[in-house]
């Protein structure tokens, strides 16, 4: 699955937990999670797929408030658009499809 | 090595690879990561990981993220440079068809070929030099130049008597002296 399909995937999980908004690490962590990987998403790839998504109008981001900042670096804060949203959805949608559509197996029995 | 190391190494890299784009452009990036690996070193260590162990996590998002690094380069300059360019050139018919159009309504309009060529590389060049200008704020160097044509458009207008050249280098200087108080003001 392409990683902007995954990025919109969580950042939609997020929205339907109540967490509008997140930022970089915090995405990696929680794709990291859900895909069952053991390594977070490589700085230079988790970052270029964001701008792209901004880009295609699917995110939308701005700087943290610094007021909110304690002793720390100010993250930039990314939220799904309505698109990103509607987008995001349709991709679950379809997984959700394919995996019922996806036939069983055949476990291969003693002959 | 540390996990503070490590981080320096990243910020170097990123410093590295976002060299020459637009200030705004290289210092997003930079500042993005910086809090992404900082979040990094604060999670695991909350978690009980080794120093070790996160310095090697770090490196590793670094190293595996490295082609698309370069690749994000790649389209940033383009980007950086296209619509600079489209800009300017975009200004410059613009102004160019002023006289292009006088010359079909008035015979006191007469410009040849090499007016409009001379025109258009005059007003293309600095639009270009006030684009850098805008890229590279503590760069004094390009705003030195727009000055520098600016006054030297105004000397030739004048003994020209070319009361358009005139107004040209005026409009220059005006606009760099304002992107320099621009940039003053933001840097307080």
């Amino acid at each position: 699955m392409p990683l902007e399909t995954e990025i919109l995937e969580a950042a939609l999980s997020l929205l339907r937990g109540g967490q509008a908004t997140f930022h970089g690490f915090a995405l990696a962590q929680r794709i990291r999670a859900e895909s069952g990987s053991r390594a977070l998403t490589a700085h230079g790839t988790l970052y270029k797929a964001l701008a792209r998504l901004e880009e295609f109008g699917l995110l939308t981001s701005q700087w943290e408030d610094g007021a909110a900042v304690e002793g720390r670096p100010r993250r930039r804060l990314y939220e799904l658009t309505k698109q990103g949203a509607q987008v995001a959805e349709q991709a679950l949608a379809e997984k959700a499809e394919g995996g019922a559509r996806r036939p069983v197996r055949a476990v291969p029995g003693p002959a | 090595m540390t996990p503070e190391r490590m981080a320096k190494l990243v910020a170097r890299w990123v410093r590295f690879y976002t060299r020459n784009l637009p200030d705004h452009v290289a210092r997003r990036r930079l500042d993005e990561i910086d809090a992404d690996v900082q979040d990094h070193i604060a999670h695991e260590r909350a978690e009980g990981t080794g120093d070790r162990r996160i310095a090697l996590s770090i490196a590793s998002r670094m190293v595996r993220g490295l082609a698309a690094d370069l690749s994000w380069r790649r389209r940033s300059t383009t980007t950086a440079i296209r619509r600079p360019a489209i800009r300017v050139a975009l200004v410059t018919a613009c102004i160019l068809l002023v006289p292009l159009v006088a010359m079909q309504m008035t015979d006191e309009v007469d410009w040849g070929a090499a007016d409009f060529v001379l025109a258009g590389v005059l007003l293309g060049g600095s639009g270009l030099l006030l684009e850098l200008a805008v890229r590279k704020p503590r760069n004094v160097a390009f705003r030195a130049a727009a000055v520098a044509i600016g006054v030297a458009a105004i000397l030739l207008g004048e003994a020209d008597d070319a009361p358009g050249l005139v107004l040209f280098g005026l409009l220059l200087i005006v606009g760099t002296v304002a992107l320099t108080l621009r940039t003053a003001q933001r840097s307080t």
